[in-house]
C-alpha cells in the first residue's frame, strides 16, 4: 500500500478517531523530544533544579518556594489597597526586612473583585507564617483585612484559610535554586569588598 | 548548682492538672528511666492508664524538691491503639499524626541518622506509650520504677518494647554542664533568673492558654483531652566523644587551645560559664552560680568574636542577635528535659571504648514539634538564618564530608573536617496529656 492510499484510508475514518490518532502522535512527538533532551541534559543541573514540596503546600526548588493565591476581595477592598499601593508608589521595599522574600506581587483580577498575591520565598511555608503572626501582625492584617473572610493573622485558622486559596504551581523554575536572599546579600558584600580591594591595589 | 527556682507570685496555670515534667527541673544528680510500651488491646491500654493515672505526678508545688516523679505521653499510634474517636484523632496536627520517622526529610534525618537505621522500636508504628521516671536518688528511682512496673506487669495486653536507664550529675557525656537554660513560663509563678529574658506566654508551652499571638494555639478536641496538655519530642543520640576529643587534638596543640576551640563550638566552657562572660578561660564560679550562668546577651558581640554566631548555644537561643531572617525568637523556645546516659569520656581519651553513651533530647511545648522541625532544618542544619551559608551546628548536626567550622576573628580561622559528633538512634513525637485527660482516655 502506497503512502497516498494510506492517507486516503485514514481520511475515511470517523473524525473522532482521526483526532485521537493525531493527538496521540503529537504527544508521542513531544515525549520523544523530551526523552532526547533528557539524555542530552546536564544531570547535575537537573538535580539542582529538582522540584520538591515547600511543606504544607506549594513547590520548592532548592531553597526557594513559591506561593500563589487568588483571594476574593471585600467590596471596596481593591480601592483601599490601590490607595495604599499608590501612596508608596508600588514600592514595597520594607518587605526586605523579612529576609526571605525574593519577590512578591499584588495584581487585581476580575474587575477588582479578586486579588492575585504571588511570592517566592526561602524555606518552608509554616514557620514563616508563624513569624508573621508575632512579628508583623498589624501589617499583615492591614493588607489582608481587605480579603473576604480573612480570619486575622493571629487566628489559629489563618493557615487553613491561606491553604484554601493557594494554588500550587504545576511547574517551578528558579535560576539559582541554592541562592537564598541572605546568601545573595552576603555575596554582594563580598563582591564590594573584592572591588574595593582591587581599586586600592592599583 | 541549685536547680530549683523560687515562686515570685502565685501561679495562674492549673498546675495540679499539668504534668510535673513541664515545669519541674530535673534534679542534680539525677536518676531515671525511659520506657516505651505497645498497646496490643485497646481495653488493656485504657486499664494501664487507669492504673498509672494516680502515679503520674502533677506540677503542683513544682518549686519544691521532690524525691521522684513519673511522666506519661502517647504517640499518635498510641491514641489510635487506645480507641480514641476519629474526629478527635483528626484534630491533632499533621506532623504529630505522621510521626517523626515520616518527617525525616524535614528534620534532615538522612544518611546515618535516617529512620531505616534507627534502634528498635523507634520509627515503627508499635511505639505507643512513653513512661519516664526522674528521681533525685538511686533509691527513690528504683522505688518509683518498681511501682510502675508492678502496674505494667498486671496488665497483659500492654507490652514493654524498650527500657533505658539513665543517670548523670548535671554534666553531659562530653563533660559539659547542661539542662539549666530554660524559658520562663508566664503564669507558672517562677522567679526569672538574671538573663532569662521576659516570661513567655503560657500558651507557647501548655495547650489552652493564650500564646505569644494573644490567642491559644490549636487545641485537640475534645477540650478535656487537649487542655493542659503539651507535645513532646524525643530524640535519642549516640555521642562520639572520642571523635570530638580527637578532632580537638588534631586542630589545637595545647590543652588550653583545645578547651578554647571546644568552647567556640559550644559557646560555653565545661563548667557552663559562657564565652560571653569568660572569653579567655573557664570560670567555674560563673558556672556554679545560677544567677550568673545565663546573665548575658550578645549586644557587644554582633560579629561573634567572643561567642561565634555559629556556636551551638547561639544557634539554639540567639537571644538578641540580629538575625538575617525575620524570626520571633520567643516562639521558637522549647522546654528541655533531656537526659544523659552512659559515662562521660575524659578529654584525653582519643579511642572509643565501644560503650553506649549519649543524650536523650527531650523538648516540650505547645509548638515543640513545629519548633524542633524548624530548629533542625533552619538553625541546626543550615546557616542561612545568620548569614553563615551552609555551615551547620558544630555539635548536633549531621555534617557533610569536608565540612568546616569558622571561628570569627582577625583573620577568621577555618577549622576543617568537622565531624558529626552525635548520631541519631531514633525518636518519636508524643502528646503529653493533662491528668484529667489521662482519666478521660482511660474511660473512653
Amino acid at each position: 500500500m502506497s503512502e497516498k492510499d494510506l492517507h486516503a484510508k485514514f481520511q475515511k475514518l470517523p473524525e473522532a478517531v482521526r483526532e485521537k490518532v493525531d493527538s496521540a502522535l503529537a504527544d508521542a512527538k513531544i515525549a520523544l523530544k523530551l526523552k532526547v533532551a533528557e539524555i542530552l541534559a546536564d544531570k547535575q543541573e537537573v538535580a539542582e533544579h529538582a522540584v520538591t514540596t515547600a511543606g504544607r503546600i506549594g513547590a520548592k526548588s532548592g531553597e526557594v518556594s513559591e506561593l500563589t493565591t487568588i483571594l476574593p476581595l471585600k467590596p471596596g477592598g481593591a480601592e483601599r489597597l490601590r490607595k495604599f499601593f499608590k501612596l508608596v508608589g508600588g514600592n514595597l521595599a520594607g518587605a526586605g526586612q523579612v529576609g526571605t522574600l525574593h519577590n512578591m506581587r499584588f495584581v487585581f483580577l476580575d474587575n477588582d473583585t479578586k486579588l492575585l498575591f504571588a511570592t517566592a520565598f526561602d524555606g518552608e511555608w509554616d514557620p514563616y507564617i508563624d513569624d508573621f503572626a508575632t512579628k508583623i501582625p498589624d501589617f499583615m492584617d492591614y493588607l489582608f483585612s481587605n480579603v473576604e473572610g480573612w480570619p486575622g493573622i493571629t487566628s489559629p485558622d489563618v493557615k487553613d484559610f491561606i491553604v484554601k486559596y493557594q494554588i500550587p504551581a504545576e511547574a517551578w523554575f528558579v535560576a539559582h535554586p541554592g541562592l537564598t536572599v541572605a546568601e545573595g546579600a552576603r555575596l554582594k558584600r563580598q563582591e564590594s569588598a573584592v572591588q574595593r580591594f582591587l581599586s586600592d591595589l592599583n | 548548682m541549685s536547680v530549683f527556682r523560687r515562686l515570685r507570685r502565685p501561679p495562674t496555670l492549673e498546675l495540679d492538672d499539668i504534668q510535673a515534667t513541664l515545669l519541674r527541673a530535673r534534679p542534680e544528680p539525677y536518676f531515671g528511666t525511659h520506657a516505651i510500651l505497645e498497646i496490643t488491646e485497646p481495653a488493656a491500654g485504657r486499664e494501664l492508664l487507669r492504673r498509672l493515672a494516680p502515679r503520674v505526678t502533677s506540677a503542683a508545688r513544682w518549686d519544691e524538691p521532690r524525691p521522684s516523679w513519673l511522666a506519661l505521653a502517647l504517640s499518635y499510634q498510641g491514641l489510635v491503639a487506645l480507641g480514641v474517636p476519629h474526629e478527635s484523632l483528626a484534630s491533632f496536627p499533621a506532623n504529630f499524626r505522621a510521626g517523626m520517622a515520616a518527617r525525616a526529610e524535614r528534620l534532615r534525618d538522612t544518611g546515618p541518622n535516617a529512620p531505616e537505621r534507627w534502634e528498635f522500636p523507634f520509627g515503627t508504628p508499635r511505639v505507643h506509650v512513653a513512661v519516664t521516671v526522674y528521681a533525685a536518688s538511686e533509691h527513690d528511682w528504683r522505688a518509683e520504677v518498681a511501682a510502675y512496673e508492678t502496674e505494667l506487669g498486671e496488665v497483659p495486653g500492654v507490652r514493654l518494647l524498650s527500657h533505658q536507664d539513665f543517670a548523670a550529675d548535671g554534666f553531659n557525656v562530653f563533660g559539659y554542664r547542661d539542662g539549666f537554660s530554660q524559658p520562663v513560663v508566664e503564669g507558672s509563678g517562677a522567679e526569672p533568673l538574671p538573663g532569662d529574658g521576659r516570661p513567655i506566654k503560657a500558651g507557647e508551652f501548655v495547650l489552652g492558654y493564650p500564646s505569644e499571638t494573644g490567642h491559644p494555639l490549636p487545641v485537640p478536641t475534645p477540650d478535656v483531652l487537649g487542655r493542659n496538655g503539651t507535645y513532646v519530642v524525643f530524640r535519642k543520640y549516640h555521642s562520639h566523644v572520642a571523635a570530638f576529643n580527637t578532632w580537638l587534638h588534631d586542630n589545637a596543640r595545647t590543652e588550653a587551645e583545645r578547651e578554647l576551640l571546644a568552647a567556640k563550638l559550644v559557646g560555653r566552657w565545661r563548667s557552663g560559664a559562657p564565652l560571653a562572660l569568660a572569653p579567655e578561660r573557664d570560670n567555674p564560679a560563673i558556672g556554679d552560680d545560677p544567677n550568673r550562668i545565663n546573665d548575658f546577651d550578645y549586644a557587644a558581640d554582633p560579629r561573634g568574636l567572643r561567642t561565634p554566631l555559629g556556636s551551638h548555644i547561639r544557634r539554639m537561643n540567639p537571644r538578641d542577635t540580629k538575625l538575617t531572617v525575620l524570626t520571633d525568637v520567643n516562639i521558637r523556645r522549647i522546654i528541655r528535659r533531656g537526659t544523659s546516659y552512659g559515662t562521660p569520656l575524659p578529654p584525653d581519651r582519643l579511642k572509643d571504648d565501644g560503650t553506649p553513651r549519649g543524650l536523650d533530647f527531650i523538648a516540650l511545648g505547645a509548638r515543640a514539634i513545629d519548633n524542633v522541625e524548624f530548629l533542625q532544618s533552619e538553625w541546626v542544619g543550615s546557616g542561612n538564618f545568620m548569614g553563615l551559608g551552609k555551615e551547620k551546628d558544630p555539635m548536633i548536626s549531621l555534617q557533610d564530608k569536608g565540612a568546616y567550622f569558622t571561628v570569627p576573628g582577625t583573620p577568621p580561622r577555618r577549622v576543617q573536617n568537622i565531624q558529626s559528633f552525635n548520631t541519631l538512634l531514633g525518636g518519636e513525637y508524643f502528646f503529653m496529656p493533662s491528668l484529667t485527660a489521662i482519666r478521660w482516655l482511660s474511660s473512653i
